[in-house]
C-alpha cells in the first residue's frame, strides 16, 4: 500500500507498460497507441492553459497544424535531420503562439475561447486555401521520413514499431519537460493566476505577460505533437487546424481530468478506446461519443482519472 | 520629505459624476491612519485610484517621494504599496504556504523561472514562514486555503499583503464579515504588526469601534470630499463629522 501511494509509482508503471505494450499487442493497436501518445502530449500542453492557468483555448489546432506543416515542408525541401524538424516545428509554433497570445490573453473565459477559436479558423483558412504552399485540402504528403543514427545503427521509421518508439521517446521528453514547468516557480504562479488573477496582479505579477509566456509554451509543445503526427501520418492536412480538431484536447482533458497532470493523457486514451469500440458497431461514432461524454461530465466532475485518483488516495490516506 | 504616502488633489469621475474630488493628504512613515465615511462616500474608489486598480482622472499620488499616479497595480506593488480587498482575495485551491510564496516568487523576479523547486529555496520558504508566524497561521501552512474558516482566510490575505514587506499597507475593511471574536483578534493583530515595524498602515473601516481603537489619525470622507482630518478625539468632537456621519449613525 505504501508503494502504491508513492508519487513515482504510477508514472513508473505507466512508462514500463508503454515500453512493453507493442510486444503484447497487434501492429494496428500499436499504431493507435502512437496516436494516443501524440494526442496525449497535445492535450497535456493544452491543459497547461486550461487546468493550470485557467484559460480555455479553442485554437490549439493552429499550433498543432503549424508543427505538422513545418515538418512536411522541410521534408519536401530535403531537410531530413529529425531533431532539426522537431526544433523548428516547436520554434515556429512558439512564435505563432506569442503573436496569437499577445492579442488573446487580455480576454477571459468565453471571450478568450472565442478569440482563440477565431485565430484557429484563420490559420485553417490559410492552410486550406494557399494551394501553392500547403497543397490545399489535399494536404502535404511526406514521402521520405527522417532517419536516426543511433550508436552506429541507422534507424528508419517506416516500420510502425520503430515509429511507436520514436513517438514514445519524444512524448516522454515533452511530458517530463511539461512536468518540470508545472512544478517550477512559474508553474506555481500559473496556478495562482487560475485561482485569482487580480490577486496575482496585486502582489506584483504582470498577468498579461505571464499568460503570454504560458500560451507560447503550450503552443510550442502542441507544435511538437504536430511534428510527430505529421511523421506518423506521413502527411500534413488542413484538418489539423480545423476547429473540430481543436476541440479534441478540450474533450480529452475534460474526460481525463484537468486537475491532474496526466489526466489529459488518460483522457486521450479513453477517447481513442471509445472510438475504436464504438466504430465496431456504427459509423456515427461522434453521436455515441456525445452520449458517453454527458454522464462522464456529470458523474466524474474531476474527470475519470482525477475522480478515481482522489477516491483511491483519500481512502488510502485514512 | 518624511511623508511615505502623499496624495494631491485626487479626483475620480465617471462621466460627469464625480465620485471623489480634490482629496489631499499626506501620511508619515509608520503612521496608522484610517479613512472613514458613510456608504457611497467614495472610500473604495479612493483606494482603487491610488492602488492602480484604475488611474485617477485627476490629481497625483506619491509613494516614498516618487510619483506613482496611474501606474498599473503590479507596478504599484513593486514600488512598495500592497493592499487587501473588502471581499477576501486569495488563492483558494492553493495551500497557505503557497499563498504567501507566490508574492515572494514575484518579488525575487523568479516568476518566469520554468524549472526548479521553489520549496527548496530556503530564503523564500523561511521568509514565507516568518510572515505566517506573524499572522498566526504557521501551524496551518500545508492546508488548502479553501478548507479554512472565514476568519483564517482573512488572515491568509493579510499574510499575502505582508509577504513582500511593503512600506505602505492598505487594508480595505479588514474586519468585514467577521464575528466579534475574530474582529478582536484582527484588531490585536494589526496593532501588533504596526508597532515598531515602521510599516505604514492605512485602513478603511465601517466599524467605528475598530477605527477608534486603532487609528492615530482619522480622515473623514463625505460625498467624495475630505470633510475632516485629525486625531480620534478631534474627529469625535467635530460637529460637522457628527452631523454628516457619526450622528446619523447613532440615531440609526
Amino acid at each position: 500500500m505504501k508503494l502504491l501511494r508513492n508519487r513515482w509509482f504510477g508514472p513508473a508503471v505507466l512508462t514500463v507498460l508503454l515500453l512493453l505494450a507493442p510486444l503484447l499487442i497487434s501492429t494496428y493497436s500499436t499504431m493507435i497507441l502512437s496516436e494516443i501518445l501524440i494526442m496525449g502530449l497535445m492535450a497535456i500542453s493544452f491543459n497547461l492553459l486550461l487546468g493550470y492557468t485557467g484559460l480555455l483555448s479553442f485554437g490549439q489546432g493552429a499550433f498543432f497544424g503549424l508543427g505538422g506543416y513545418c515538418a512536411a515542408l522541410m521534408l519536401q525541401a530535403g531537410y531530413q535531420n529529425l531533431f532539426l524538424l522537431l526544433l523548428v516545428g516547436m520554434l515556429i509554433s512558439l512564435l505563432a503562439a506569442l503573436v496569437v497570445g499577445f492579442f488573446s490573453v487580455r480576454l477571459d473565459e468565453i471571450f478568450f475561447a472565442m478569440i482563440t477559436l477565431g485565430f484557429g479558423m484563420l490559420f485553417f483558412s490559410v492552410a486550406h486555401n494557399w494551394l501553392d504552399v500547403t497543397g490545399g485540402s489535399d494536404g502535404l504528403p511526406v514521402f521520405v521520413l527522417p532517419s536516426l543514427n543511433l550508436f552506429g545503427t541507422e534507424l528508419t521509421f517506416y516500420d510502425p514499431l520503430n515509429m511507436y518508439y520514436l513517438v514514445f521517446s519524444i512524448v516522454l521528453v515533452g511530458v517530463v519537460l511539461l512536468w518540470l514547468i508545472v512544478h517550477s516557480p512559474f508553474g506555481l504562479i500559473l496556478k495562482a493566476m487560475r485561482e485569482n488573477k487580480q490577486r496575482v496582479s496585486f502582489v506584483g505579477g504582470n498577468v498579461q505577460l505571464l499568460r503570454i509566456v504560458a500560451f507560447a509554451i503550450s503552443g510550442a509543445f502542441t507544435g511538437l505533437a504536430g511534428v510527430l503526427f505529421c511523421l506518423f501520418n506521413s502527411m500534413a492536412t488542413p484538418e489539423f487546424m480545423h476547429w473540430s480538431f481543436s476541440a479534441k484536447p478540450v474533450i480529452m482533458s475534460i474526460i481525463g481530468g484537468t486537475g491532474v497532470f496526466l489526466g489529459p493523457l488518460f483522457g486521450a486514451g479513453i477517447f481513442f478506446l471509445l472510438e475504436q469500440v464504438i466504430i465496431l458497431f456504427t459509423e456515427n461514432w461522434m453521436l455515441f461519443l456525445g452520449i458517453v461524454l454527458v454522464p462522464i461530465v456529470i458523474f466524474f466532475p474531476q474527470g475519470v482519472f482525477g475522480t478515481l485518483r482522489n477516491k483511491i488516495f483519500r481512502e488510502g490516506a485514512k | 520629505m518624511s511623508d511615505v504616502l502623499r496624495i494631491e488633489n485626487l479626483g475620480h469621475s465617471y462621466g460627469k459624476f464625480k465620485v471623489i474630488e480634490d482629496i489631499s493628504l499626506s501620511i508619515g512613515k509608520g503612521e496608522m491612519s484610517a479613512l472613514i465615511g458613510p456608504n457611497g462616500a467614495g472610500k473604495t474608489t479612493f483606494y482603487n485610484a491610488i492602488s492602480g486598480h484604475f488611474p485617477p482622472t485627476k490629481g497625483k499620488v506619491f509613494l516614498n517621494g516618487e510619483e506613482i499616479t496611474g501606474l498599473t497595480s503590479h507596478k504599484v506593488v513593486d514600488k512598495g504599496m500592497c493592499r487587501s480587498f473588502q471581499i477576501t482575495n486569495i488563492f483558494s485551491e492553493l495551500t497557505v504556504l503557497e499563498n504567501v510564496i507566490a508574492p515572494l516568487i514575484i518579488q525575487r523576479g523568479k516568476h518566469f523561472k520554468i524549472y526548479g523547486n521553489i520549496f527548496k529555496d530556503k530564503q523564500i520558504v523561511d521568509s514565507a514562514m516568518q510572515t505566517l508566524e506573524q499572522v498566526g497561521l504557521s501551524d496551518r501552512a500545508d492546508q488548502v486555503v479553501a478548507n479554512l474558516a472565514y476568519g483564517d482566510k482573512r488572515l491568509v490575505e493579510m499574510a499575502i499583503v505582508l509577504a513582500r514587506k511593503p512600506s505602505v499597507v492598505l487594508l480595505d475593511e479588514p474586519t468585514a464579515g467577521m464575528n466579534p471574536e475574530e474582529t478582536e483578534n484582527m484588531i490585536a493583530l494589526i496593532k501588533k504588526l504596526a508597532t515598531g515595524s515602521g510599516t505604514t498602515f492605512f485602513i478603511t473601516e465601517h466599524d467605528m469601534k475598530v477605527v477608534f481603537s486603532l487609528a492615530e489619525k482619522i480622515y473623514v470622507l463625505h460625498q467624495g470630499h475630505l470633510l475632516a482630518q485629525g486625531s480620534p478625539e478631534q474627529i469625535r468632537s467635530n460637529e460637522q463629522v457628527q452631523e454628516a456621519y457619526l450622528g446619523r449613525k447613532v440615531h440609526a
